[in-house]
């Protein structure tokens, strides 16, 4: 077992945002999480990762419950996630970017230099794969929409995560890159990683996951494999809103 | 028991001028995000700018405010539109704070030029004597206080909510976006918030001077009392910032008369530290939506 | 480094242990270090507000803190001077971070708001507790050495250069750590910081902690050095100001930006206190100053002397452009 969620819940002054939703992740598969706008996917990332506190519920990775704990310590756990409007820090160059990642904490590697030869070795090896290591030096502000796509996702594996949320990893970018995206995340399926990936485009949803989890309304409404999903008529149902 | 009822009586009288004042800071939050440091300063302004009406031509200072209010509106939409306007989006929370404290600096070192270091007050027939209600004495210069920035924060109220410019900045206040979709030209009713926000600076300031004696620095402690009580009532919250200046102005008067002034004048920050640490968006404000 | 900014702190240096020798007259010792004091707090400053973004104009608290510790342990305890600055240091950096635990929980303009709280409350405080301070009238503090005024400011010039050059290095140390890099990603996005790992609560609290030691050091120099301490001038939120002021004139992304800062505000202070007299109109200037700088040069002089770095400028329209362009 990755992932479990148990009855988690989430309002925001009155909005239900997440409704006692109990979900679990299949480790080492690509896992989709599906639903209308609203249907409280983000929220529940937010609550996975511990950037927002839920009302009630639990989180458990790896058996362990992880509720509450605080977002790096849940990094530290071996989670890692990318958000929906594309985040990484606007005036550091690429490098320095890829090189903020903490793994633990520990004094004396936190005293060190961020230029420390390994890590420097490790960060090269990661943008090389996602193909931007020729923008090492650049200020992340100065890179194209879609190269500033890459460099997130290069960053988040700096801490090595075992299991990697994506929200919207196709979202706003073009074709082209939307399949080498999804040509990288079966690699790195293939090399034993989990992931759990948030998208609108369907077709890279149908082509991507092994499993699919459906939210409406806050909660799951029904899983299975692409096939089953997309013809579940209760699916269908949310997404025209009958 | 007596001095408690004293206490009480002053702190609520006090708290008018407080929550007058909030209010201005909350609109100037509220439509910009703008923490308004100025605030106090442009209230001393006016209050230096109604002793020299008050000295020079000899009127009353209740009197002054017709005449500082129309001038300060048009301050305030000057000081958006030329200075704040100019900051770049992504780093406007900062860069205004550092902003209206360069005003603020700005004013004291006028003030301190043009009328030197030393108190002023200003002296009229009706602000020595007191109402003696049982064993509480008010003296008539507060009650009067109070009763201007009532009646101007009621009439504040009336313009917001009623009024088309009132919707049309509350619109601005909520979702800029959207106000911006049905029409609204929101950079004008931004400007036009600052101008309101500091009309209530002008006011301020007259009936300031009415009460208390002042010198250019005094605009520091005003800082920190109203941050406090913004805090408290939740940033941006009008309603939030009235109701937790007249408890802040309640807690420091009753600390006023049993202990001392030092102590009452911590008690803002006693409990702009408490919001903080427990409830860190303000007791009173609650969410954007329900600003009014 | 390259060879010419290697000549350039070379010079730099040189040029600063020589100052207290090349001038004419004991006033412009003095003045040299009340610079050399400034710049040593603005660059503390900035080891705050330049890496985590987080600005506080409060910094003046531990000022005045470090200022009364050390003055008070010295005349109340019978401390050494120097053991009194050293424990003084110490205590003010605790109380720093306690202070910071819970002020760093608030960002932007709430943090600066609890920033001005901060030393209005000490001001209060020390004003009220006249039984140990002095209240209003000030403390004043024994000569800590037999020498004449002229003579006391030579020494103090070195003291406070060590300082300053006590707090570059630290600077520099920091800016260079992966301590630094977590720092960095807290100013730029905090949430993203958190998500990869970095501790930013513990982070935010060392960094505000590390500052005040600085400052504090700044404050207990101050006292043994002026020897008479005045609660108004000393927790004044106007010295909070120049450190702020001074950074962002020279460029808070750099080491020597607040250095460069106070170069050009403390003497500018000085000649106007002479020229002007005690008149108020210096805090006009002060405020004038801080208005221009923050609308025409947030960045600093610093990036202007040394020009954009080449090859970062790959494209000049923002992400958010190119998303409404993918999107829209």
């Amino acid at each position: 077992m990755s992932l479990r969620t148990e009855g988690l819940a989430k309002a925001f002054g009155g909005v239900t945002a997440v409704d006692g939703a109990t979900v679990e992740i299949r480790e080492g598969a690509i896992n989709g999480l599906i639903g209308p706008n609203g249907s409280g996917k983000t929220t529940f990332f937010n609550l996975v990762t511990g950037l927002i506190r839920p009302d009630a519920g639990r989180v458990l990775y790896k058996g362990k419950e992880i509720t509450a704990w605080s977002p790096h310590r849940i990094a530290h756990a071996g989670l890692g996630r990318t958000f929906q409007l594309c985040r990484i820090f606007p005036r550091m160059t690429v490098l320095e970017n890829m090189l903020v990642a903490v793994r633990r904490t520990r004094l004396r590697e936190l005293l060190a230099g961020s230029r420390n030869a390994a890590e420097v070795e490790r960060a090269r090896h990661w943008l090389h794969r996602m193909g931007i290591e020729h923008l090492e030096h650049a200020e992340a502000r100065h890179l194209s929409y879609g190269q500033q796509k890459l460099l997130e996702l290069a960053a988040i594996f700096m801490g090595d995560p075992d299991l990697v949320l994506l929200d919207e990893p196709a979202g706003g970018v073009n074709p082209a890159l939307i399949d080498r995206i999804v040509t990288l995340v079966r690699d790195l399926n293939a090399e034993g990683r989990t992931f759990l990936v948030v998208e609108h485009n369907m077709d890279v949803v149908m082509g991507m996951c092994d499993h699919v989890v459906v939210f409406d309304r806050g909660a799951p409404i029904c899983e299975g494999t692409p096939e089953t999903v997309q013809s579940d008529p209760r699916v269908l149902e949310a997404y025209l809103g009958v | 028991m007596t001095l408690l009822l004293q206490g009480l009586g002053l702190g609520i009288l006090t708290g008018g001028l407080y929550a007058l004042l909030a209010s201005g800071l909350s609109l100037y939050f509220g439509v910009m995000r703008v923490v308004m440091v100025a605030h106090p300063a442009f209230l001393f302004l006016a209050a230096y700018l109604t002793y020299t009406l008050h000295t020079a031509l000899g009127i009353d200072p209740l009197l002054t405010i017709p005449l500082t209010v129309p001038v300060f509106f048009v301050l305030g939409v000057l000081v958006q539109r030329l200075l704040l306007a100019r900051l770049a989006a992504d780093q406007v929370q900062m860069m205004s704070v550092l902003l209206t404290f360069g005003l603020a600096l700005t004013i004291e070192g006028l003030l301190g030029t043009i009328y030197t270091g030393s108190y002023k007050s200003v002296t009229v027939g009706y602000d020595t004597k007191s109402l003696t209600i049982g064993a509480v004495s008010l003296p008539y210069d507060k009650i009067i206080a109070f009763g201007v920035a009532g009646l101007t924060l009621a009439v504040l109220f009336g313009v917001l909510v009623k009024s088309r410019f009132g919707q049309a900045l509350r619109a601005t206040i909520q979702h800029r976006e959207a106000a911006r979709l049905v029409g609204i030209r929101t950079d004008r009713v931004t400007g036009y918030g600052f101008g309101v926000g500091l009309a209530t600076a002008a006011v301020g300031g007259g009936v300031l001077a009415l009460i208390t004696p002042f010198f250019p620095a005094s605009h520091w402690a005003w800082i920190g009392k109203l941050m406090a009580i913004i805090v408290v009532g939740g940033l941006g919250s009008v309603v939030g910032a009235a109701l937790a200046a007249v408890l802040l102005g309640v807690v420091e008067g009753m600390v006023l008369v049993t202990v001392d002034a030092t102590w009452a004048t911590l008690m803002f920050y006693v409990f702009l530290f408490l919001t903080l640490l427990l409830r860190p968006q303000g007791f009173f404000g609650g969410r954007l939506a329900h600003r009014f | 480094m390259r060879t010419v900014s290697k000549l350039l702190l070379l010079a730099g240096t040189a040029g600063a242990l020589a100052y207290p020798w090349l001038v004419p007259n004991y006033y412009l010792v003095y003045a040299g270090v009340l610079t050399v004091m400034y710049a040593a707090m603005a660059t503390s400053w900035n080891i705050l507000g330049g890496f985590t973004g987080y600005v506080s104009l409060g910094h003046s608290a531990f000022f005045g803190l470090g200022a009364y510790g050390t003055g008070l342990l010295i005349t109340r305890a019978g401390m050494p001077w120097v053991l009194a600055l050293l424990v003084s240091a110490v205590l003010v950096t605790v109380a720093a971070a306690v202070i910071g635990v819970a002020a760093v929980r608030v960002r932007g303009a709430s943090f600066v708001i609890v920033s001005i709280a901060l030393v209005s409350v000490m001001n209060l405080l020390v004003q009220g507790w006249r039984s140990l301070t002095g209240g209003a009238t000030g403390l004043q503090v024994p000569a800590p050495f037999e020498l004449s005024r002229g003579q006391t400011h030579m020494v103090f010039f070195y003291l406070f250069l060590a300082l300053l050059g006590l707090v570059l290095l630290t600077w520099w140390f920091i800016s260079r750590s992966r301590f630094g890099g977590g720092l960095k990603a807290i100013r730029e996005d905090e949430d993203k910081a958190e998500m990869l790992g970095v501790p930013t609560a513990a982070f935010k609290v060392v960094a505000f902690a590390v500052s005040a030691l600085f400052v504090a050091l700044a404050g207990g120099l101050y006292a043994v050095w002026f020897r008479s301490l005045d609660p108004i001038f000393v927790f004044s939120i106007v010295s909070g100001v120049y450190m702020v002021l001074m950074s962002l004139l020279g460029g808070v992304r750099h080491l020597f930006g607040p250095l460069l800062g106070a170069l050009i505000i403390a003497p500018a202070g000085e000649y106007f206190l002479i020229a002007l007299g005690e008149s108020q109109i210096h805090l006009t200037a002060t405020g004038v100053l801080l208005v221009l700088v923050v609308l025409f040069m947030p960045e600093g002089i610093v990036p202007r002397l040394v020009g954009r770095p080449k090859g970062a400028s790959i494209r000049e329209d923002t992400a958010e452009q190119r998303l409404q362009e993918v999107k829209g």
